[in-house]
């Protein structure tokens, strides 16, 4: 009977602990996921070009992997901005801009040139995903056309 | 031996059923001192709006709609004349209306609800016009020094509601014949049933029309073109059906169907609304403004000069944005005007799928949402943001509007929007009455990344399992308040009552002012149509026990007054909004 008793109790004991050890880690992982997906959009250094014009060709320096998160990129306009983050600056200006008859003054030239790109950002971290968007401004390359007016 | 054997067996088996109880517990709340300081601030706010409102003319129980909170006096209306006229408009006193009720709801006190009712049998029995509507809205309202009706645009300012949403369960309790009269008159004066057409404004001579809602319902107005994109037509002689507007008319047909068990005017309501959702783009899933756009009725010569933006001379957008070619039409802007789409019609939606039981409306809601937020929304600098585009997608940051417009002054360039805390609410809804919980995954993921970056920490999976909630938020808004309301009341999840409390707790210590709740400490008068008190009240209700199906539900604050004024240099005469010209007044401003 002592024998069963001092079993129980180790038992008893067993499933207390191992409930409150599951529990935390279960609390710890959640928590940190998302904080770290939140993290890897503001803190890997994605954005960073965001905030000037593109003037030239080449790679934005996009982050793949931040402390474990797999991060990828889908370009809204793959032509200017590649999903790997490579700018081929435009040979055409954005939008050619006239006044609200349509006739082209010459005024209003140069007005809107540079291109405004969407990025979509995917992060992935032990199967759980966040998005986010990324906006880059790209400026045509030099010698670039304006001639497309849509009005 | 055997009885301690017995007793471990039994603590054992309390220790697994102790998850499962706490879940149960979760409806076995304390109802602490806090909450008591919340509700006596709500108590105390009203009751100096009933005491001052009512003192300024004890001939009349209707009120102003805001108060001085250093005088006590009501805000007035600064007419050309110089004329300054203390205002009471219904319209704009909603949310006061829902405040009362509420109020005798948590308190099981009628005393307030029986303000609401006297208010509104004075205003019924004496503000309607033989043929149905009231004087209310965004160009009439009540002069509270004679009681007689005052029009802010000219000497007959027409009938005008956007979004402002009527307590009609009330109006209809205490003054059934005159809110059914209304609500039909509503759609008379405003909807044209001939030509669909619809006009913000309604005059106060359209006779009443006994046949309402008798013309058969036509045919849709939007037709698809060749690729499936709908064609919006471009025949409105100045008659544009802005969503504002028919939000409201819809709401009406609703609740009239709803009271008199006459389908038709909900079967309107929903033909109404089906035109906005065949608009929307059938790729992105955004929706429109309106589905017309206007007819081109002046001479290029008269509108030849660019900041002559009357609607005559054609699609406002499509003036001033030419350079985007067919995308730029007014319908498609999703850079302006979309609190009125994205928030108050997608609430009075889902508000129709709910009390109504339209239930597709819960999927137009979800696939407007879905599309604004999968193509513009944003973080910038840990906020909040929308990217200015048209509803196809095609963005316009960075634009640099080469003349003046209707949207603007030369030289704008179009950045970033902000995106208010409002937005809130109707993701969550749309959430909450979507029935599968795959089709809710997509718009919990934004709206835990919106909450998040409001600063109220993290809300954890979908269905509310681990949250990471910021207990200590600085936030003091009611839309953030209503929402972890409404995220425990569906989940039962203590969390979001513990961050709702300490957002609670922040609105009254911010907004709780000399004895008004106001915008901000230094903003001088208190609005009535505020959704502060309904929040605060919506928290007690759940406090206590009380189902919030119960309490009155916050729809809209778009009240306004819109009309000619004197200017601020004392001379001229100005045109412009209460919200322009009362709600930005500060304690500094008053001399």
């Amino acid at each position: 009977m002592k024998k069963k008793l001092i079993l129980l109790i180790v038992l008893f004991i067993s499933f207390i602990l191992v409930s409150c050890k599951e529990d935390e880690i279960i609390i710890d992982i959640e928590d940190d996921v998302y904080m770290l997906l939140m993290e890897a959009e503001d803190l890997s250094g994605m954005a960073e070009k965001t905030k000037v014009l593109i003037m030239q060709d080449g790679s934005l320096g996009l982050p793949f992997e931040y402390q474990g998160v797999i991060i990828t990129y889908n370009s809204r306009n793959k032509d200017i901005i590649s999903d790997l983050g490579v700018v081929t600056q435009p040979g055409s200006c954005w939008i050619e801009s006239r006044d609200q008859q349509g006739l082209d003054t010459g005024e209003f030239d140069h007005l809107n040139d540079n291109w405004p790109v969407v990025i979509d950002v995917t992060m992935t971290y032990e199967g759980q995903t966040r998005t986010a968007k990324l906006l880059f401004v790209v400026a045509p390359r030099d010698g670039f056309t304006c001639d497309k007016y849509l009005g | 031996m055997k009885k301690i054997m017995i007793g471990l067996l039994m603590i054992l088996s309390l220790t697994f059923l102790l998850p499962k109880w706490n879940v149960f517990g979760a409806d076995l709340i304390v109802y602490t001192d806090d909450d008591y300081q919340r509700l006596h601030a709500v108590i105390q706010h009203v009751d100096n709006v009933l005491k001052y409102g009512h003192e300024y003319n004890e001939e009349t129980d209707l009120l102003p709609d805001a108060i001085n909170t250093l005088t006590g006096e009501p805000a007035k209306w600064t007419f050309p004349n110089r004329a300054q006229v203390p205002y009471a408009d219904l319209a704009n006193q909603q949310n006061f209306l829902r405040t009362l009720v509420g109020l005798s709801k948590v308190t099981g006190s009628n005393t307030y609800k029986n303000e609401a009712v006297d208010i509104l049998t004075e205003f019924m029995s004496n503000y309607q016009n033989p043929n149905g509507l009231f004087y209310w809205g965004g160009h009439r309202a009540v002069n509270l020094d004679t009681l007689e009706v005052q029009s802010t645009e000219g000497p007959n300012g027409p009938h005008e509601l956007k979004n402002m949403m009527p307590y009609y369960e009330l109006m209809l309790e205490v003054n059934e014949e005159a809110t059914l009269k209304f609500m039909r008159q509503l759609w008379t004066a405003h909807f044209y049933w001939n030509t669909t057409d619809m006009n913000r404004h309604g005059s106060y001579s359209t006779g009443y029309d006994t046949n309402v809602f008798g013309q058969t319902i036509p045919d849709d107005v939007i037709v698809m073109d060749n690729f499936g994109n709908p064609i919006i037509p471009a025949d409105s002689p100045g008659l544009l059906p802005f969503v504002n507007s028919a939000t409201d008319l819809a709401y009406a047909a609703f609740a009239l169907s709803d009271y008199t068990y006459d389908s038709i005017p909900a079967e309107w309501a929903k033909y109404l609304m089906k035109q906005y959702n065949l608009a929307s783009n059938p790729v992105t899933g955004m929706t429109v403004y309106q589905f017309k756009s206007t007819l081109v009725t002046k001479s290029s010569i008269e509108c030849a000069d660019p900041a002559y933006t009357n609607s005559g001379c054609g699609d406002r957008v499509a003036r001033q944005f030419r350079d985007f070619g067919t995308i730029a039409r007014e319908a498609n802007v999703a850079w302006k005007n979309t609190q009125a789409i994205y928030v108050d019609n997608i609430l009075m939606l889902l508000e129709a799928a709910k009390k109504y039981g339209v239930d597709h409306f819960v999927d137009w809601s979800r696939q407007y949402m879905e599309g604004y937020l999968e193509n513009a929304y944003i973080r910038v600098d840990g906020k909040n943001m929308i990217i200015p585009m048209f509803i196809d997608g095609t963005v316009t940051y960075g634009y640099v509007v080469p003349e003046v417009g209707y949207f603007g002054p030369s030289n704008m360039r179009l950045d970033y929007v902000p995106m208010p805390t409002s937005y809130l609410l109707p993701i969550l809804r749309t959430i909450l009455q979507t029935e599968e919980d795959s089709d809710r995954v997509k718009l919990w993921s934004y709206f835990r990344d919106i909450v998040y970056t409001f600063g109220l920490g993290d809300i954890g999976e979908l269905g509310g399992a681990n949250p990471n909630l910021n207990v200590d938020t600085s936030i003091d808004d009611p839309f953030a308040l209503m929402a972890m309301v409404e995220l425990y009341d569906a989940t039962k999840n203590k969390e979001y009552l513990e961050v709702a409390r300490t957002i609670g707790n922040n609105i009254v210590r911010e907004k709780f002012q000399r004895g008004f709740f106001v915008d901000s400490e230094i903003m001088l008068y208190s609005r009535l149509d505020q959704p502060d008190t309904l929040a605060l009240l919506s928290l007690d209700a759940v406090l206590r026990g009380i189902d919030l199906a119960e309490m009155p539900f916050y729809l809209a604050d778009s009240g306004y007054i819109h009309g000619y004024l004197l200017a601020d240099d004392g001379v001229t005469e100005d045109r412009s909004y209460t919200q322009n010209v009362i709600y930005t007044k500060t304690i500094y401003d008053w001399e």
